[in-house]
């Protein structure tokens, strides 16, 4: 029940939301230009994805949602107050660290005299991430298991269904009061038109 | 210690306890549900027949029946649980992270709670396919009304699970098939791991428990594990692991029809202090606006009008979405007595056409062979697009498929074919009360003898729905 308990403080909800995350990546001053790398060579032509988008190297830390205050009242002394507060790094970001990582790396071998095509891709699959292959960038890899937050446990389709089964119920509630104000009018008119027979 | 939500399974025990110590004042003694205490002089020995006689030996040796000194009274009123209590929500508050979701309230939870024995969040283990879930229902309604602000899942096969789309009382319907015996290691304990994060106050299971299935309850970590174990047998040790067991009275539970959670009922309508006896309420379901649509765009496409056909369903068909009981094995028609049906009730001069309901795109073909190629046919497999259908239509012919429940629980005139007397009386026990609905069962227990005269008769009285139905149902 991974999802309830998040849903309950928006804000978290909110930080782990990749999409509404996206405009703060503009202001942040910890971007990296990714597209200076291609003078290097060592990049495929392929790669238009990243071509010369702004990717974030580093997490905003602007917005952490506070978990806990926790304040310790100690006697003749001041107290100890911690605060506790979590944040997540999204997958995108996740990626270009890996991705910067290792291109830092191949850059300075490369500067040392050494080749290191082998060893991009040898890093990159080691970070868990390729590069080369849109598919796994794609839906159908995606979708199941990663949509920007870093949780592996989803009920999304069950939270759908829940809230359809929730308006289920509301209906069935309005309809129910509909009815009985319509039988309660009815009763109504039946006692004016009463009075009015008398 | 004998808590008073588990006494409840002495409750069968109290006329012979009577018997044994008549001499006692009711009033202040009185423990829950009705157990009166015996005298203390003759305490030890009816102790051992208590014992003896306990629903479910296994759980407590030691269990000497309610304490007489405790005081059931006093602090802890009666009657039922409240709605879950929650303190309003402030938006500006720091700690937000207190604001548990609903049912999950530890540090508002009362004693009294506990000693009632409050069931906040409670799973359903449902055996069986469509007809077994929609006749489940009355048991979630239940569960609703027993234990107000209940929260309740579902765990069924995929076929079940469909039929949660017309209920609104359930919060989670998980796909886990509790009848297959040799489930994928990894697909059981993350279904174990998923039961047992929610944390649940009552498992309900319908599955007819051995030691297995008793362990997988067990093992979901819920208070109360309750649930049907084997008539013979089968059932040993199943009772280590269950808190309440059922016996049904024959290995099959669908035998028993329309009533075939009745033991499951009763133990959970169960008066408790304050708390009368819970009346079993009807089967009901509900339909979504959004399905509503959906369903009249599709059998509009089909070729017929709101109110103006008649539903066939039960067509003989291998497919898994026919919707028959497990109770019930003669219960689907051949193709050629639906066309003489269907042929009765197009030539009617009111108007009406007969659509027919079929499980899998293969019987279209034959459908237009046989019947005729300008026939109405609609390729339909979900329950609530069934029930969407019936609700739109005058009338439904159906053999004892889940297609006469559902027309029966939207109060839609419905014309019953049975194979026999007694399955139409365990099937459809409140037809006497339903003016709507007519049972025709065939006289020599094969559903393929039944008479079509009678059939065609009641076809007859179909009228279709007015033009100007104000009063949608």
């Amino acid at each position: 029940m991974a999802s309830p308990m998040l849903k309950s403080h928006s804000h978290v909800a909110a930080a782990l939301h990749p999409a509404r995350r996206a405009d703060l990546h503009g202001r942040c001053p910890a971007t990296v230009h990714l597209g200076r790398f291609h003078d290097h060579g060592f990049r495929c032509s392929r790669s238009k994805r990243s071509g010369s988008a702004k990717v974030q190297a580093f997490p905003s830390l602007d917005v952490v949602p506070l978990m806990v205050t926790m304040v310790e009242h100690v006697e003749m002394s001041r107290d100890y107050v911690v605060t506790k507060s979590i944040w997540h790094i999204s997958d995108a970001t996740l990626k270009s660290v890996c991705k910067n990582a290792s291109a830092l790396v191949v850059n300075l071998q490369k500067h040392f005299g050494l080749k290191g095509k082998s060893l991009e891709l040898i890093l990159t699959r080691a970070c868990g991430l390729n590069t080369q292959d849109p598919f796994y960038d794609s839906d159908a890899y995606r979708s199941q298991g990663g949509d920007g937050t870093v949780h592996w446990y989803y009920d999304k389709q069950e939270d759908l269904e829940a809230s359809a089964r929730e308006d289920l119920l509301r209906e069935e509630l309005l309809e129910e009061i509909e009815q009985r104000v319509g039988g309660l009018r009815e009763l109504e008119e039946a006692g004016r038109e009463e009075q009015l027979t008398k | 210690m004998q808590t008073p939500t588990m006494s409840t399974s002495m409750a069968t025990t109290a006329t012979t306890t009577r018997a044994m110590a008549p001499a006692k004042a009711p009033a202040p003694r009185q423990c829950c549900n009705n157990v009166l205490l015996p005298s203390t002089g003759h305490r030890r020995r009816s102790v051992v027949a208590w014992s003896a006689k306990k629903k479910n030996p296994w759980l407590d040796p030691f269990d000497d029946g309610p304490d007489e000194e405790f005081d059931y009274q006093g602090m802890f009123s009666g009657g039922k649980q409240e709605e879950d209590p929650r303190p309003p929500e402030d938006p500006a508050n720091p700690y937000g992270f207190l604001r548990f979701p609903q049912g999950y309230n530890p540090e508002l939870d009362s004693l009294a709670s506990k000693v009632r024995g409050d069931v906040r969040r409670a799973c359903c283990v449902v055996s069986g396919g469509v007809y077994e879930n929609v006749l489940f229902f009355p048991v979630v309604q239940m569960l609703k009304d027993r234990y107000p602000g209940v929260l309740v899942d579902v765990v069924t096969s995929a076929r079940g699970k469909q039929v949660y789309e017309m209920c609104k009382n359930v919060r989670y319907a998980t796909v886990y098939d509790p009848d297959d015996d040799w489930p994928e290691p990894a697909e059981y304990t993350h279904q174990l791991g998923v039961l047992k994060n929610r944390y649940y106050d009552l498992i309900l299971s319908t599955r007819l428990a051995g030691i297995g299935h008793a362990l997988f309850l067990f093992m979901s970590s819920a208070r109360d594990k309750v649930g049907y174990v084997y008539p013979n047998v089968n059932s040993a040790g199943a009772g280590l692991f269950l808190t309440e067991m059922f016996k049904p009275p024959t290995t099959n539970l669908s035998d028993g029809g329309y009533n075939m959670y009745t033991e499951m009922l009763e133990w959970i309508g169960r008066p408790a202090k304050n708390v009368p006896r819970q009346p079993k309420q009807p089967l009901r379901v509900s339909i979504s606006k959004k399905l509503r649509a959906y369903v009249e765009d599709k059998y509009s496409r089909a070729g017929v009008e709101k109110g103006k056909y008649v539903v066939i369903h039960g067509i003989a068909s291998d497919s898994v979405a026919n919707m028959k009981s497990r109770g019930d094995d003669d219960c689907l028609l051949p193709l050629d007595h639906w066309a003489q049906i269907a042929k009765e009730i197009s030539s009617d001069d009111k108007g009406l056409k007969p659509l027919f309901v079929i499980p899998h795109e293969k019987h279209r073909e034959e459908i237009e062979e046989e019947v005729g190629e300008d026939t109405n046919i609609l390729f339909l497999t979900t329950p609530g697009q069934l029930t969407c259908l019936i609700n739109d239509s005058a009338g439904v012919v159906a053999t004892n498929t889940a297609a006469v429940q559902l027309a029966n629980a939207r109060d839609k005139p419905c014309v019953a074919l049975f194979s026999s007397a007694e399955k139409a009386r365990l099937f459809l026990p409140y037809v006497e009360d339903k003016g709507s609905c007519t049972v025709i069962s065939s006289a020599t227990g094969k559903l393929i003898d039944i008479d079509f005269e009678a059939v065609n008769m009641a076809v007859k009285d179909f009228e279709p729905a007015p033009t100007l139905a104000l009063a949608q149902k």
